[in-house]
């Protein structure tokens, strides 16, 4: 599959993500907003952003910023506030997309009930989770999306629990569309936001979310350490159909998780031996597969995309 | 030992030192950091700390572990105390200590996260449904903010009420140097334990500001915990009778004995004609105005407030000594608290100083508004307003 990349130059004020922002070298987020702008081919979509640090991007204007309307919601409430909005444009009969851009806090914690309740509704919302797996925003405290083992300013010596799996709370809400996205695969990423924003009613995009402040990693091995995690196994890169067909995109290499852990010093703890890590991707593999065999994605799952591009 | 230190580590500090043993909050700036430095105090098993999913979890749990007899304290900031408001009635209902830090920010909603302001403290009067009283301490720096922490817990034991203690950006987050260990406070008070004798009633009280006996939830005395209107066997009820003297009770138990909880420190000048009355984070500006007043030879007394909530009413009076023509009230939001101080001292001369941009009030601005009293005094109230 070939993406086309857009020719015209863009003016300043174009791009989703403007340049000259607050944004921290090698985050995540600056990478799939770029990309989700790239996606979008010229659209413009309306941002709902909860207290997050997506929300402190929108802040610093003139230096800063978003070229798209943003919303900043409560922390609790961006899929509330979304769901507002999306019934007016409903009426309205605005077509331009309504994406809610939340942290992991205000998705696997704060925001699951809003977010429960908007996907209980099938409301014409895509929800982007842009999961760093700590609250980055507030000085590093851990989520209920940070990893086993790893250290954070309320984890002091690693944390004890397992990474929550919205995925399959995702997927149990049987929405149309439910995916993982990786910003170390690029056409995999593009395609599925154009895939997302080609389906009706509400769909969930997880993105791994590198932070090199909170990782303590390098900001340059940001989408390398991603790679890894893809290669390992760590971070499945799949899609879920209705919430009941599983189509896995990509298969670990048997690349060590060994080689993800010890470029980031919040794994020092477990970095010697990182066994709860290797017990997690096991178990978290042996559960897509399985899903992935017993209810498998249909070929007409995602289909219209082939054409949809070649047109582009 | 003299150390230097943030207001947030001061109230981790006052609050080990008054017993503190559960701690449960949510990441919210600028109140992170108290969370943070608890997992540090507790690290040596002397409490527990829970990061929660969100501020009706943090409060939740204080609630629980309250009930059990613990000593607890949860601390968020303005969008974080907007959800503990339901909790916080439940707390009142059910007569449950809670000490609560409000690290105020700028502004309503998230506002200016990383900005400063002594906004709340109306909100802080009237949080729940009902507007029933809650006592509301308001820490200047961080020495006071340690000694309020501790207060706040004795506060809470003695009158089995959730009390607020506000602080703010710029306390929170600003290091001072303070010697903690010197500061005389008084003895640790721990709630009052039913006796195991006879028919145990929850919220019995004999006089309506009194504070009922305690006993730990799951112990051997049968205890009920209700949001819902109550007698004192803890069961629900719709005799107004009940009804009317629970609520007078919840009521009398602040106000019955707010002479009890007046903080405040007064410098008090005979022959003063100016009283300069602060709290929060403007009481800075106003000891440096004052002192420099009376470099230049002015006549000002300075009150400064710790105990917002209930009016410290006495002391205010006192401080109107029979000289003083004029009062002035610096505060870092709209001019909420001196509207309280008006209905105190009628007939005097009041003026408010506010400044609400996040920006502090600079003591020159209170220093010109003492030496301008003559100016000032023929233009008439009206126009200081």
């Amino acid at each position: 599959m070939t993406i086309i990349a857009e020719s015209k130059p863009k003016e300043y004020c174009d791009y989703l993500l403007r340049p000259g922002n607050t944004n921290c070298a090698g985050c995540g987020m600056s990478i799939g907003l770029q990309w989700l702008d790239q996606a979008l081919a010229g659209e413009k979509p309306t941002l709902v952003i909860p207290a997050c640090c997506g929300i402190v991007t929108a802040g610093a204007f003139p230096t800063s910023g978003y070229g798209v309307p943003t919303a900043a919601a409560t922390f609790a409430s961006s899929p509330a506030l979304a769901s507002g909005i999306s019934a007016i444009a409903a009426i309205n009969k605005e077509k331009n997309p309504i994406i809610c851009w939340a942290g992991d806090g205000g998705t696997y914690d704060i925001g699951i009930a809003t977010l429960s309740a908007a996907a209980e509704r099938n409301e014409d919302i895509i929800y982007i989770c842009y999961d760093n797996e700590i609250y980055g925003n507030t000085g590093g405290q851990r989520s209920s999306a940070t990893p086993e083992g790893a250290v954070t300013s309320t984890t002091k010596s690693g944390k004890g629990e397992r990474k929550k799996d919205i995925m399959a709370i995702m997927a149990g809400h049987r929405i149309p569309y439910a995916a993982t996205l990786s910003v170390a695969h690029r056409d995999d990423f593009l395609r599925k936001i154009k895939l997302a924003r080609a389906t009706k009613g509400f769909r969930f995009l997880l993105i791994l979310s590198p932070c090199p402040t909170g990782w303590k990693s390098e900001p340059d091995e940001s989408t390398d350490l991603i790679s890894t995690a893809v290669r390992s196994g760590l971070f499945p890169v799949y899609e879920v159909f209705d919430g009941k067909r599983y189509r896995i995109n990509m298969k670990p290499d048997e690349t060590p998780v060994e080689d993800y852990v010890k470029k980031q010093k919040r794994y020092r703890s477990v970095a010697a031996d990182p066994k709860g890590l290797k017990d997690y991707i096991d178990q978290q593999w042996r559960y897509l597969i399985g899903m992935a065999k017993a209810f498998p994605a249909t070929k007409d799952d995602g289909a219209f995309l082939a054409t949809d591009v070649k047109a582009e | 030992m003299r150390e230097f230190i943030t207001g947030n580590q001061a109230i981790v500090r006052g609050a080990v030192r008054a017993g503190c043993n559960f701690v449960a909050g949510y990441p919210i700036t600028p109140a992170s950091s108290i969370l943070n430095e608890i997992v540090r105090a507790f690290a040596d098993g002397s409490g527990t700390v829970v990061q929660t999913e969100d501020e009706i979890a943090a409060i939740g749990q204080c609630i629980g572990a309250a009930m059990t007899g613990a000593k607890v304290l949860t601390a968020t900031s303005g969008p974080g105390i907007s959800l503990y408001s339901e909790n916080i009635g439940l707390a009142q209902m059910g007569e449950t200590p809670i000490v609560i830090v409000d690290c105020q920010r700028m502004g309503p909603a998230t506002g200016g996260a990383t900005a400063t302001g002594d906004g709340d403290v109306m909100f802080a009067r009237h949080v729940t449904s009902g507007s029933y009283p809650i006592p509301v301490l308001a820490a200047t720096d961080a020495m006071s903010a340690y000694r309020l922490t501790y207060e706040a817990f004795n506060i809470a034991e003695r009158l089995r009420t959730p009390v607020i203690l506000l602080s703010s950006k710029a306390i929170a987050m600003t290091r001072q140097t303070v010697d903690l260990e010197s500061v005389e406070l008084p003895a640790a008070i721990t709630r009052q334990r039913a006796t195991s004798n006879g028919t145990f009633q929850p919220y019995h009280v004999d006089h309506p500001s009194d504070v009922p006996d305690f006993a730990p939830i799951g112990g051997s005395q049968r205890v009920r915990f209700t949001g819902s209107i109550h007698g004192e066997d803890g069961v629900l009820t719709i005799d107004r009778k009940k009804i009317d003297a629970k609520l007078k009770h919840l009521n009398a138990k602040i106000v019955g004995n707010a002479a009890s909880l007046e903080l405040v420190e007064a410098d008090l000048d005979d022959s003063a004609e100016t009283l300069v009355i602060s709290y929060g984070l403007a009481d800075g500006a106003a000891r440096e105005a004052v002192k420099q007043s009376r470099e230049h030879g002015n006549l000002v007394s300075h009150l400064t407030i710790f105990s917002l909530w209930p009016v410290p009413e006495i002391a205010l009076r006192a401080a109107i000594t029979p000289s003083i023509r004029r009062v002035i009230v610096p505060e870092l939001n709209l001019g909420l608290y001196v509207e309280e101080i008006r209905k105190q001292v009628p007939g005097v001369l009041i003026e408010s100083i506010q400044r609400i941009d996040g920006g502090l009030i600079y003591p020159q601005r209170i220093v010109d508004a003492i030496e301008q009293i003559e100016i000032n005094a023929a233009r008439g109230e009206e126009q200081l307003r």
